[in-house]
């Protein structure tokens, strides 16, 4: 605002008006981003800003530069801020220790430097700068700076800006290369080509193993299940886990069956010799 | 009413009566078509990698490559009957299009067809070097299980191609941001090259994030020099940068910090002298298809880079920037020769080699004269097929965990495989400069230029570099010669018919310059840059 006062007299209502909304914003964006406690907020503040500040370069005569600013710094830069911000957490945030001696104090003078530095640019700025003339219709050849830079991109520019065509194009390639495995390649294969993998035969059994039984008595892994005949279906049963209850199970079987081993004829009482 | 006026204000951004833009006519392309050639096959080869099925990319990739190839090599040669003497300029200006230009991308076609044959190579290693699927991790249990696959990732064609195209393009680059994102294309392709090894994968990966962060390093610093240098001289074109050079009161201090920087961002890539850090671990890391082109190629567009920077855009301020790139060349030569000697791993030996190399190549690009720069240019030709060669040969002896680089595993080599053995003592002798092989004379007329150029004390200090580089390679032959070899020894694959042919395409220019070299000076001595 100084500075167009300063340039000319020529300063539009309308200017001045867009001057006076759009810089609080951006100002406000600014302290914003610094002072807000989540990062997301922080980064929409920066948002905020950068927008304000490219509708104010729209209004000095740089349409080019202010639609860059809105399409690479808003639009790209800050979206990518937020996926990486979105990807490390929402509520992560950084230690406060100091890893280097002295960085506080270091960062606080190089950032009273720069501000001096930025505060001496600014004020020299103010003090001897000629306006340019932008609106004016002799300003870049008469055409405004889009179409100039529209035709130095179609022409002296133009085999560097095809070129860098085949960057964007090696980066796809490279992402792909790197980042995609196929399916069948990474040894997984879906449940319905199991399921044909099984009927076809290339496992031991298309259904799954049997689960363990329950009886009133146990719920452990170690219960065998029983086949409808009574006989422990030996699937059921794990080869680490000793099975106690299969066994005892077993052998009253074998006991009722009368297939066990008969009692010895010394044998107090029968059947008992082989008790556990 | 304020708000209206500000967005009539803004509509009125561009004046009303605006003339209509001059007409652009399009381009002549006689000239590029090499590049245009390239480029274009390698966005088919992409393409083809999208519709064919997996069985039929090698077989399409590798013919469509050589054919570009071989395409873009007629091109040359037919603008070549009757291109104008004193080059011209292409592609509005961007390109300079002469004869030393011209020269250097014959010499990338050349060297790529002999890159790309031992990149197709699927004999010596079952499924060729390159990893079957880059995306799976190292070490894992499905890593494990295509250790044993055959196929690899047929997408290091087309990168290969667009490394060439980069690379064709920086030895041209009438213009310093044309020259940057040349420079883009030709390292990018590289850096993904260099981590899809089937072998040793987390050493090629490591290779691979260390030769990219490294890179992206060394092209900021160009990227800064071209700032500076836009701000000495309100241009990137060269032709203005010396014009704004020669008869000006402007500070000194932005031209050259620019020229510094841009020249450390230059220098990084064909790994001279104090830049070279990256060298050794890429080129053992990288798969050794990929170190061949890497080491040929590169170093040919990086030295063709810095020969037009340095003669176009510096020649008039020579004095004062010569005496800095005296230390860098003899820095290099040092570094090159003494830590050459140290080396265990046959890769590594020969990565400091190409220190010591780009060493001597440096003592020619700052000779600017036309001597120097057909002397350069010559000793470009030379040491890439060379070293193309060398690196088909490595590639060659092998035991059950891949190459066997260590130089221990090559001892008594001659016993096993005379002829292997042979070839590879021929091709050290090259790179030591031996009479009767391209070296010697690679090295007589970089040195003969440099002493016309009056430098000549860098001349004896290169002389005594060679003779301790000699040593080095020397070793190797007496390793290979003169001792028993081990029992569990390295065995050497026979190679099929394309790493065959790689071989014998260096070996037998290696020989032939190094016989009969005028044809090929002649060559190298067609034409100086064209200035505009």
């Amino acid at each position: 605002m100084l500075l167009a006062q300063q340039g000319a007299a020529t300063v539009s209502t309308g200017e001045a008006v867009s001057f006076w909304v759009l810089g609080p914003l951006a100002l406000a964006g600014a302290l914003g981003m610094i002072f807000a406690r989540n990062a997301v907020h922080s980064a929409l503040f920066l948002v905020m800003t950068m927008l304000s500040l490219g509708c104010i370069y729209m209004v000095q005569q740089a349409p080019f530069l202010g639609f860059v600013q809105i399409i690479v710094y808003t639009g790209a830069i800050m979206m990518l801020f937020l996926f990486v911000l979105m990807l490390v957490g929402r509520d992560a945030s950084d230690s406060v220790v100091e890893v280097l001696r002295g960085q506080r104090l270091w960062a606080g003078v190089l950032g009273v430097g720069l501000a001096v530095l930025i505060t001496g640019a600014v004020a020299r700025s103010l003090i001897d700068v000629t306006d340019q003339g932008l609106a004016a219709d002799t300003a870049n050849g008469g055409r405004g700076n889009v179409a100039n830079i529209g035709q130095l991109i179609f022409s002296d520019y133009l085999f560097p800006f095809e070129l860098t065509s085949a960057l964007l194009i090696t980066a796809a390639v490279g992402a792909m290369v790197l980042g995609y495995v196929n399916r069948e390649q990474r040894g997984r294969r879906t449940q319905k080509e199991l399921v044909e993998a099984r009927f076809r035969g290339e496992h031991d059994r298309p259904s799954p193993l049997p689960g363990p039984g329950v009886f009133a008595t146990a719920n452990s892994v170690a219960t065998p299940a029983l086949l409808p005949d009574g006989s422990v279906a030996p699937e059921s049963l794990s080869r680490l886990i000793e099975s106690t209850t299969a066994d005892k199970l077993a052998a009253e079987r074998e006991s009722v069956a009368g297939t066990g081993p008969a009692a010895g004829t010394r044998a107090l009482a029968p059947g008992k010799e082989e008790s556990r | 009413m304020s708000v209206m006026s500000s967005v009539l204000f803004l509509a009125q951004v561009q004046p009303v009566p605006s003339p209509a833009p001059a007409k652009i006519d399009p381009p002549a392309l006689d000239a590029v078509w090499p590049i245009l050639i390239v480029l274009a096959a390698a966005c088919v080869g992409v393409l083809f990698e999208a519709f064919l099925p997996r069985h039929q990319r090698w077989p399409a990739q590798v013919a469509l490559s050589l054919l570009a190839l071989a395409g873009a090599g007629v091109a040359l040669a037919t603008y070549l009957s009757d291109a104008p003497e004193a080059g011209e300029m292409a592609m509005f200006n961007t390109l300079a299009v002469d004869r030393p230009a011209l020269f250097l991308w014959g010499t990338l076609l050349a060297l790529s067809v002999g890159a790309v044959l031992l990149i197709a190579d699927r004999s010596v290693e079952p499924g060729g070097a390159f990893v079957a699927t880059a995306a799976i991790r190292p070490g894992t249990v499905q890593d494990r299980a295509q250790v044993t696959a055959t196929g690899m990732q047929t997408e290091v064609f087309p990168l290969t191609l667009f490394a060439l195209g980069g690379m064709m393009i920086f030895c041209a680059a009438n213009d310093l941001l044309t020259m940057f994102i040349a420079l883009e294309v030709l390292s990018l392709p590289l850096y993904l090259m260099c981590g899809l090894a089937r072998r040793r994968r987390l050493l090629s990966q490591e290779a691979a994030v260390k030769y990219f962060l490294l890179g992206a390093f060394a092209s900021a610093f160009f990227l800064y020099g071209v700032a500076l240098l836009y701000g000495y001289a309100g241009s990137v074109r060269l032709a203005d940068i010396s014009a704004a050079a020669a008869g000006t009161d402007r500070s000194d201090t932005l031209l050259f910090a620019g020229m510094g920087l841009l020249v450390v961002g230059l220098l990084f890539k064909a790994s001279v002298g104090p830049f070279h850090t990256w060298t050794p671990d890429v080129y053992q890391g990288a798969p050794t298809p990929v170190t061949a082109f890497m080491a040929a190629c590169t170093k040919v567009a990086a030295f063709g880079g810095i020969l037009r920077v340095l003669q176009v855009a510096f020649e008039s301020t020579q004095w004062e920037w010569r005496g800095v790139l005296w230390g860098v060349a003899i820095a290099s030569m040092v570094i090159g020769a003494i830590l050459g000697l140290t080396q265990t791993d046959v890769k590594r030996m020969i990565a400091y080699s190409s220190v010591a190399h780009a060493g001597f190549l440096l003592i020619g690009a700052i000779a600017l004269t036309d001597r120097g720069l057909s002397g350069t240019l010559f000793y470009l030709l030379t040491y890439g097929f060379t070293t193309l060669a060398a690196f088909g040969v490595i590639s060659l002896v092998r035991d059950s965990s891949g190459e066997a680089t260590h130089l221990s595993q090559w001892a008594g080599l001659a016993k096993r495989s005379p002829l292997v053995a042979g070839v590879f003592t021929f091709l050290l002798l090259a790179l030591a400069g031996i009479p009767l092989t391209s070296g010697f004379v690679g090295k007589f007329v970089v040195f003969e230029a440099a002493i016309d150029d009056g430098m000549a004390p860098l001349v004896v200090i290169a002389l005594v570099a060679s003779a301790v580089a000699a040593f080095f390679y020397l070793r190797v032959i007496v390793l290979m010669y003169f001792s028993e070899p081990a029992a569990d020894g390295p065995t050497v694959t026979v190679p099929g018919a394309f790493t065959t042919a790689a071989i014998t395409l260096g070996v037998l220019v290696t020989l032939l310059l190094g016989i009969l070299p005028s044809f090929a000076l002649d060559w190298a001595a067609g034409g100086a840059f064209a200035i505009r």
